[in-house]
């Protein structure tokens, strides 16, 4: 066998393994070392590679981001500034047909831009928001479709831990890519209520609501200044996070420092926080960090043996050597990410495929940026697709409403995959919209 | 979780699970555990840190010294002491869907599934562990430290022992896991992990 026929049978092998349930960081990293073992002929150089990329991979300054982001979206979680949020959207648009689903896209923009995960989004929004709406007469299906749906803007909206792990991948800057998705994350959500609306005129059974409600809701009659002591708090901690690196005063990491610093102490003004609930959360941040750095340091072993065995530039060099454009690139490549987004989460799809791409599209003379944009968007797709869409299963778990099945949530969240892929291709058309913020 | 209690033999049977669960795990649980505290506090401790270097660059002009590389050295700490954690209760990335339908429709083929997959996490765990003491023994023995001479130093040995210690806390966490697929009847991957209700409470 050459070197590139290793290459490309360890990429399926660790594919086929991880289908078939075994952990992925096990996978990547066991793979790559038998694989770099086969490659160079001797197991001391694949000791040595390995040892290496678990003491060396995680220790840059830049991995910080992921605990800090991290620990900010679950103390802003627990301080219930989604539940703040909420309150304002559905002040704001419950007269409109559709408009408690569409204050549900709008508050999940607006928190995703404090955390930075679309999991935690979900169960968010799946305690607060479904029940509201249910209540409001608006369908199951419809319901938990809109929370899927717009859970995904928590990685796509900065700060976002895929966009960190992407940036980490690639060398890019981490504040360049938090920048690079505000544009299209707030071009999902207004696609997102655009189409509510239209679903309620088009579809009114699928989508249900109309109902008026009891009317004692506390958001109902929302005074200027309620609507800013619930607003004020993610106003601040936008300004710290975001303001703070377009500004250029802090690093990424000290961003994510401050926004927890912060968030802890709107939480204890908001008396949201106990010495349990803030063990709690740094012990979930451990797990978090934990998952994803030593995925990372799996994947990084893998980049090197698919790079010992020269599989990306041949892969590079033989898409161009094709003939084919950069656009039928792109579409081989979505549907690629898509498909395995149906079985691997997308952490895992960026670690995989995107260093077997990057070759290629450098010889384009593409913006890197731009790319791991397509990437993100196009991985989170995943999430609302069975047969293992995550974002549908955190709903199903945290809803526990036996009368709402997972075929259920699937169902309710097609439609905003949909719109996710025609949102996608308009950001593969024109990539201004993912740079002009940078 | 609130499963239906069974009874007969299966009763018996989940209760000696539970009751070998206990005194195989007990111990490792604990040790566990208490790195799993131990990285929890430094990740707060991180936190407050970056946020006095960036206070004290941009307000007195005086950051913290050395703070790249401990912000460096803590990433590593942190990762390998909650490492063992995350896997004990469940939380390594997997795709278990296959798993899961065969521990539900075909027990024997899932629990060899699950068995082999245990044990390939135990190989590669021993690996990365056989490599880690590999690089402990070198930074003790050629005095390997970070930073710049004269201005802050740190030996590189304590973090290279944290990364022993949680790779070896890993791989007994793997050995625990694969007795359970041998002892016990799982039915799900999450019965086989000491699995914690998903939590990012909203109240």
């Amino acid at each position: 066998m050459t070197g590139v026929e290793i290459g490309i049978a360890s990429v399926i092998l660790i594919v086929l393994l991880i289908y078939a349930g075994l952990y992925i960081t096990v996978a990547l990293g066991l793979v790559s070392f038998v694989g770099v073992w086969i490659l160079r002929g001797d197991v001391e150089i694949a000791m040595s590679l390995l040892s290496l990329s678990v003491a060396g991979t995680v220790s840059h300054e830049v991995f910080a981001t992921v605990p800090l982001f991290a620990l900010m979206g679950l103390i802003v979680s627990q301080a219930g500034l989604g539940k703040d949020v909420y309150d304002v959207a559905n002040h704001m648009f419950y007269k409109v047909a559709g408009g408690l689903g569409i204050a549900t896209v709008a508050a999940n923009a607006v928190f995703a831009s404090i955390t930075g995960s679309s999991i935690a989004s979900a169960s968010v929004f799946t305690r607060i928001s479904v029940p509201e709406m249910r209540r409001f007469g608006y369908t199951a299906r419809f319901s938990v479709g809109v929370v899927a749906g717009s859970s995904v803007l928590g990685m796509l909206i900065p700060p976002s831990a895929l966009l960190i792990i992407y940036a980490i991948v690639t060398e890019q800057s981490v504040g360049h890519m938090f920048l690079a998705g505000i544009i299209p994350g707030v071009l999902l959500a207004v696609a997102y209520s655009v189409a509510i609306l239209l679903m309620a005129y088009v579809a009114p059974k699928f989508v249900g609501g109309g109902d008026v409600g009891p009317g004692d809701e506390d958001w109902r009659d929302l005074t200027i200044r309620d609507v800013v002591s619930k607003l004020m708090p993610i106003v601040v901690l936008v300004l710290v996070v975001l303001g703070g690196i377009y500004g250029g005063v802090v690093t990424p990491v000290e961003a994510g420092a401050a926004g927890s610093l912060a968030a802890l102490i709107i939480a204890l003004v908001k008396r949201k926080m106990t010495w349990r609930g803030l063990w709690e959360v740094l012990v979930e941040t451990g797990h978090i960090t934990a998952t994803i750095l030593f995925l990372i340091v799996a994947a990084s072993m893998y980049s090197r043996m698919i790079g010992m065995a020269g599989l990306p530039t041949l892969f590079g060099e033989w898409l161009t050597g094709q003939g084919y454009q950069l656009a039928a690139i792109m579409v081989l490549y979505v549907i690629l990410v898509i498909l395995l987004g149906t079985i691997i989460d997308p952490a895992s799809i960026i670690l995989i495929v995107v260093p077997l791409f990057l070759s290629a599209i450098e010889g384009f003379g593409s913006s890197l940026v731009w790319f791991g944009i397509i990437t993100v968007v196009a991985a989170e797709i995943g999430l609302l697709t069975p047969p293992l869409g995550i974002a549908c299963f955190v709903i199903k778990s945290t809803l526990r409403d036996p009368t709402i099945s997972l075929k259920d949530i699937f169902i309710g969240a097609f439609p905003f995959a949909v719109i996710m892929l025609l949102v996608l291709i308009v950001l593969i058309a024109y990539p201004y919209l993912s740079l002009a913020l940078i | 979780m609130a499963e239906p209690a069974p009874t007969g033999p299966a009763a018996d049977q989940t209760e000696r699970a539970s009751r070998q669960r206990g005194a195989l795990s007990t111990l490792l649980n604990g040790g566990v555990s208490s790195l799993n505290a131990l990285g929890s506090v430094w990740i707060f401790f991180l936190m407050i840190l970056v946020n006095c270097d960036a206070f004290g660059r941009t307000l007195f002009n005086n950051p913290v010294e050395g703070v790249i590389e401990i912000i460096e050295l803590s990433i590593v700490g942190i990762v390998f002491l909650q490492l063992a954690d995350a896997t004990r209760v469940g939380r390594l990335t997997r795709s278990d869907g296959l798993l899961n339908f065969t521990l539900r429709r075909a027990r024997p083929v899932g629990r060899a599934l699950g068995l082999l997959w245990e044990t390939l996490s135990i190989v590669f765990m021993g690996i990365v562990l056989w490599g880690s003491v590999v690089l402990l023994i070198g930074s003790v023995r050629n005095d390997e430290y970070v930073g710049a001479d004269g201005v802050f130093t740190f030996p590189e040995w304590p973090v290279k022992a944290v990364i022993v210690i949680g790779c070896a806390a890993t791989f007994l966490q793997f050995c625990v896991f694969a007795v359970r697929y041998i002892r016990e009847q799982p039915d799900s991957t999450q019965a086989v992990a000491d699995a914690m209700p998903t939590q990012t409470s909203e109240i």
